[in-house]
């Protein structure tokens, strides 16, 4: 009875997970192949593997994947740090204040936690042309930066209350003043939340895809996410070349994940345990 | 006049101070979220008591019109009646699928380390990557349906063409994105149950079974409340995959969300007045939504 249970749990794993994971596998191993081999064969192997269709992406006559990818780096890379700057400091501020004033702002920031996307999207480009920023990078950026400050006030006044107050209050007295002891000494005390916030910033933002795909319009370009929806209308038969563009834009958020993975499961379960 | 003056410029100095520490650490990013998204909010409201459309001018007030006459809107009900179901599904997968992985994965070692691996990469993925995925296999001519021709099936079902099923697709391509989300909530739950609480049951002889009800499921309560609203704010908030798998249809309206139909009448049909009466509502909705689950689980971590 044991020994049939002691290889029965991990073949029952290992069949779901195979079923499960068959979707990735049939773009992965297609990525490598020629039309008429995905057609007639799709769940084979690439055998002899073919780099045509990843070719035929990097070297389109219109860029759209390099133009894509360069939006998609610049966007994801300055609104993930802008977001963890201002927010780090907005919730150091707020954590360290007492009164209402502060417990106020808050909740109200909180609430901002549950508003959907589309239901500011029209709001957000009228603001935006406001501001002259509407169909622009910068204005993308702006609006995840306020998109997004209250997850990251969330994690930072959490974390913040783990670092002792006598800190901060003897740096104070060595003559420093506020600035340089929220980037010298508090900051740098935060590090496993701004990795988390990095994280989860990185992976959402680099995947959006409503909001670049009205606020950026056809006009400026696109971002590589974008990019995959534009394509599969022009390609709709060529499986091939959907496929590769789809494992190129994916690699680059990929293998931040994977470099960072200790933290984004770290953060994503932080609630779920502490009871 | 003299000993009184006295105190005053250091106060000052302080509340100066206090001012350039606020300009400082709070005012840009509480300038970002007013600017972008209480204004917006705001717009929106105000928005939706008007009849504004930019090719149909003159703007007017038209008060709650557009509020009274959602209900009565057929593709407005569609949307919503989706929507649920949608929320309802991905809710119901994502938590008995993610707790029955997590349970079933729940052993040391790399075997097991790379299978919890493989069902967080779809978490990490875009929705339009995951998406395509599946509408290369479920398209009426795609992988799927050709595997099922070759099994000898004459005349296999469109799971994306079939208005009675292509609800109930978009669904499960959702869950399937979500699962590994549950999956790793879930395992770091257990992980946090003491053995001795598993010990002590036995000794009093609970069977596998009674441990999973009276120890595991209990214990497991903050999890669940994670998993519950998570799934049920994304489920509502659904519309990536919405836009590239059926773009609403196929037929009028049979797998549009409320996001997607907020979007569609705004930035489509320009009703931009009657697009914000909806998003209103949207946001009224999953505000309600998010803190009733919020309630009722944590009184059942509270209680347990």
């Amino acid at each position: 009875m044991t020994g049939l249970r002691a290889w029965l749990r991990p073949l029952v794993a290992l069949l779901v997970s195979s079923l499960f994971f068959l979707p990735v596998y049939l773009v992965l191993v297609n990525v490598f192949k020629h039309g008429s081999a995905i057609v007639s064969n799709p769940v084979g192997l690439p055998i002899p593997p073919t780099w045509d269709n990843i070719h035929s992406v990097l070297s389109r006559p219109d860029h759209l994947f390099w133009y894509g990818l360069i939006n998609s780096a610049e966007v994801t890379a300055i609104s993930m740090m802008l977001v963890t700057a201002v927010s780090a400091m907005l919730g150091h501020y707020l954590a360290r204040s007492a009164g209402v004033a502060a417990k106020v702002t808050m909740v109200t920031l909180l609430c901002g936690l549950m508003v959907p996307p589309a239901v500011i999207l029209t709001p957000i480009t009228e603001v935006l042309r406001a501001l002259g920023l509407m169909s622009t990078v910068p204005g993308l950026i702006v609006a995840y930066v306020g998109y997004y400050v209250p997850f990251g006030v969330l994690v930072f006044a959490g974390f913040v209350k783990t670092i002792p107050r006598e800190l901060e209050e003897a740096a104070e007295l060595d003559g420093a003043g506020p600035f340089r002891v929220f980037w010298q000494v508090v900051f740098p005390l935060m590090r496993p939340a701004s990795a988390s916030v990095l994280i989860f910033l990185g992976v959402w933002i680099w995947n959006d895809f409503l909001n670049p795909l009205i606020i950026l319009g056809p006009a400026t370009g696109t971002t590589v996410t974008v990019g995959i929806y534009r394509a599969i209308g022009e390609h709709q038969a060529d499986f091939g070349t959907v496929f590769a563009l789809m494992f190129l834009a994916t690699l680059p958020i990929l293998v931040f994940y994977l470099a960072f993975q200790k933290h984004f499961v770290k953060g994503l379960t932080g609630g779920a345990t502490k009871g | 006049m003299g000993p009184k003056r006295y105190p005053r410029p250091p106060r000052r100095a302080r509340s100066r101070d206090k001012l350039s520490r606020f300009a400082v650490f709070a005012a840009p990013g509480l300038l970002a979220y007013f600017a972008l998204v209480l204004v917006p909010i705001g717009i929106a409201i105000a928005y939706s008591l008007t009849n504004k459309d930019p090719f149909n001018p003159p703007t007017r007030w038209v008060g709650l019109d557009n509020l009274t006459s959602l209900p009565s809107d057929d593709e407005f009900l569609q949307a919503l009646k989706n929507t649920t179901v949608i929320a309802g599904i991905v809710t119901l997968v994502t938590n008995a699928g993610g707790l029955a992985l997590a349970v079933l994965l729940d052993r040391r070692g790399w075997f097991y380390n790379a299978l919890r691996s493989v069902f967080f990469i779809p978490v990490v993925l875009s929705a339009v990557v995951v998406s395509v995925i599946w509408q290369t296999i479920l398209v009426d001519d795609g992988l799927l349906n050709s595997m099922l021709r070759q099994l000898g099936m004459g005349n296999p079902p469109g799971w994306l063409s079939d208005p009675s099923l292509a609800l109930y697709t978009v669904s499960w391509v959702i869950a399937w994105q979500g699962l590994g989300f549950c999956v790793v909530v879930y395992l770091a739950g257990l992980q946090s149950i003491p053995k001795e609480l598993y010990e002590a049951a036995a000794i009093d002889g609970c069977g596998p079974v009674m441990r999973f009800c009276h120890v595991t499921w209990p214990m497991l309560a903050p999890a669940v409340t994670i998993n519950t609203v998570m799934s049920l704010i994304g489920g509502f908030k659904a519309y990536d995959q919405v836009q590239v798998l059926t773009n609403g249809g196929p037929g009028p309206g049979t797998t549009s969300t409320l996001a997607f139909q907020v979007i569609q009448t705004a930035f489509t049909g320009n009703h931009i007045g009657y697009a914000s009466a909806m998003a209103a509502v949207m946001l009224a909705m999953v505000a309600t939504i998010s803190v009733i689950a919020l309630r009722l689980l944590q009184k059942r971590e509270v209680s347990s």
